[in-house]
């Protein structure tokens, strides 16, 4: 068997080489500075056309409406990066927002999203992992299991959620809004995981290795491939559990059908953010733009009066274009 | 495990497709429960309501053959059904309709083809892409409304029986019987069975592999434009919402038949039996009081058992 090196030197990933840009162009990070630009493009245009869209308020709102996205796209970023995909956290948004919307203390609630969350990511890391089933199938099957006990819990939308949760996303905490804070904090919890940590390292040399046809060749360097697949898929759906915490704090209630198509959405984003569906190549600041151009998307396409129905259209032609873009020499699934 | 696994007679055993054992188990729980609702009529009832799903499952199961996939099919269904119910054509004949129909999804299909077998781009990404972009697309058309209703003419067709089974179930086996000869007998056939085992060895053999896959996405349009015509004829209105959940199904019941993304142990009978297996499972679920979440989490479940159940042979075998 061909084995391609799937380890390359660790690349330079200080705040420095975020400032100089992709001078390595077909380096780790994928190209994360074209969507950098097109956010640009996307803002100066909104704010050319209406007065409003530079005010404070609105950027803050821009923020808090774009962070659920921010949140589910970083989690997803994990796992593409090793080479998955993970149909279900839409699903678990939802089951999440259920769960919280139940007649029970925060205290109780908030650990348990939280353990579910993690139960839900480790069912799909051990199907993937241990019994070779791919990664769509287990995971697509597992948005309609989780969809459905999410249903179960919660039929219609309702109920109320802890006031933790409520005051948690609104206000502000010296003068700073919480959505603020909350991306800061699980942008730094992710850099930390990714950039800071043996296993974000491991996570692009398995990755790597799967793009390139090479499965086992991170095994062969001493790197625990199925347990640190594991993690990233139950890493994914705690970022998805903690999306679903905030949109139930923004919803104040419990609904089951909140994070409906929401996986695909954070897959548009991780692909805009440059980071390669086949694998090893990928940037967490890519994802983070990716994430915000869709919402500046959306957020222009709301405040020119795009019907819903065409936005959502759009949105597939995006997912569909930007995942076109990228080569890949693997034909299929 | 492993040694147990690989005693003679279990692995004889796992060989038999799952959906077999799902049948005749859902079979037995039903002749237990409700012994007298196993007539041919009845059940020839239950299983017209399933026949949109079965004849999706010829062209799914065709698709996973080729280690491909296609999730677009529910928007199909929703374009064709657009097409017919929402008066855009006023007097059309069938012929008109059926033809419509066919190009419709032919034309997705091949263009699903394209971009799986010529772009590379993730099967699961550009069908579901393309399914959102006509859910997007048939909701902006009829301002999210239901648009109207299906030409009489549709029912009439549907609502026939011959003897005591009904036109569609009568055709749906007609469509297998096709599919069965189609995949055995002919040259395509041979060549949609090598890509499945090894898309590169296919390739050094000679078999334009891309071309292969390109015509399974077109065939498998073209059978979901037949589904959403059955479909569309079965439900006699126009609809935003019909025929979403149709495709995860289709992909459940081909994995239970033992079609597993380039496995083909169960050939088309598997896949067939499968669907069958589904139309039985809403009858068990309806007769013990399960509602829909319990079905989403039954349809969410066979798909993960049956996964494992190869990907443990798989893993097995190496």
């Amino acid at each position: 068997m061909k084995l391609e090196p799937a380890i390359q030197p660790r690349p330079a990933t200080r705040i420095t080489s975020l400032l100089s840009g992709s001078r390595r162009k077909r380096g780790r990070q994928g190209l994360w500075l074209v969507p950098l630009l097109i956010a640009i493009l996307i803002g100066i245009a909104l704010a050319l056309q209406t007065e409003q869209f530079l005010s404070r308020e609105n950027l803050f709102n821009l923020v808090a409406q774009a962070m659920p996205l921010v949140i589910t796209a970083i989690g997803q970023m994990f796992v593409v990066i090793v080479g998955g995909l993970d149909l279900s956290v839409g699903s678990t948004i939802s089951f999440t927002t259920a769960i919280l919307a139940l007649d029970a203390p925060g205290y109780v609630l908030i650990p348990a999203v939280f353990v579910l969350a993690a139960l839900i990511g480790l069912t799909n890391g051990l199907v993937i992992t241990r019994f070779n089933v791919h990664p769509i199938i287990a995971t697509l099957a597992m948005q309609y299991v989780i969809l459905g006990f999410a249903r179960m819990l919660r039929p219609v939308s309702g109920g109320t959620v802890p006031e933790l949760v409520i005051s948690s996303v609104a206000g502000s905490f010296l003068g700073i809004p919480m959505p603020v804070i909350w991306g800061v904090v699980v942008i730094l919890i992710a850099w930390k995981l990714l950039y800071g940590s043996r296993f974000g390292l491991h996570l692009f040399a398995i990755g790597g290795g799967v793009a390139s046809g090479a499965e086992d060749a991170a095994r062969n360097f001493g790197i625990a491939d199925r347990r640190n697949t594991v993690i990233a898929y139950v890493a994914c759906s705690l970022f998805a559990g903690l999306a679903g915490v905030f949109l139930a704090g923004r919803i104040v209630s419990g609904d089951p059908n909140v994070g409906l198509l929401f996986e695909l959405d954070a897959i548009t984003a991780v692909a805009i953010g440059g980071t390669q569906l086949s694998g090893g190549i990928g940037s967490l600041h890519g994802t983070v733009i990716g994430a915000l151009v869709l919402a500046l998307l959306s957020n222009g396409m709301n405040l020119t009066n795009i019907s819903p129905f065409v936005q959502t259209a759009i949105k597939g032609a995006i997912l569909m274009f930007v995942v076109g873009l990228q080569s890949r020499k693997k034909m299929g699934l | 495990m492993n040694a147990a696994l690989n005693h003679p007679i279990l692995r004889r055993a796992l060989s038999i497709p799952p959906s077999y054992f799902v049948f005749a188990m859902l079979l037995f729980v039903l002749w237990v429960a409700r012994p007298h609702m196993l007539n041919l009529n009845i059940m020839g009832i239950f299983i017209r309501q399933i026949v949109p799903l079965g004849i999706l499952v010829l062209g799914q199961l065709l698709v996973m053959r080729v280690r491909s996939i296609d999730l677009s099919g529910g928007g199909v269904i929703l374009l064709v059904n657009y097409f017919i119910s929402s008066g855009l054509f006023p007097g059309a004949s069938l012929t008109f309709f059926i033809a419509i129909g066919l190009a419709t999804g032919t034309a997705i299909g091949l263009f699903n083809g394209y971009m799986v077998a010529r772009r590379r781009v993730s099967a699961v990404i550009v069908t579901l892409a393309v399914s959102i972009v006509l859910l997007g697309f048939v909701q902006f058309l009829s301002s999210g409304k239901p648009p109207g209703d299906v030409p009489a003419m549709f029912g009439e067709i549907y609502n026939t029986r011959w003897g005591p089974l009904p036109t569609p179930v009568l055709f749906w086996f007609a469509l297998t019987g096709l599919m069965m000869i189609f995949l055995s007998r002919t040259v395509f056939g041979r060549y949609v069975a090598s890509v499945g085992e090894s898309a590169e060895a296919a390739h050094f053999a000679g078999v334009p592999v891309e071309r292969t896959v390109i015509l399974a996405h077109t065939l498998a349009g073209f059978i979901a434009a037949i589904a959403a015509l059955v479909q569309t004829a079965s439900i006699a209105v126009g609809s935003v919402r019909v025929g979403l959940d149709l495709p995860i199904l289709a992909v459940a019941a081909t994995i239970l038949g033992g079609v597993v993304f380039g496995r083909g142990e169960g050939g088309v009978l598997g896949p067939f039996f499968g669907a069958l297996s589904f139309a039985l499972l809403f009858v068990v679920m309806t007769v013990f009081g399960i509602d829909e979440p319990g079905k989403l989490i039954a349809q969410g479940l066979i798909i993960l058992l049956a996964a494992i159940f190869y990907g443990l042979r798989s893993g097995n075998a190496n």
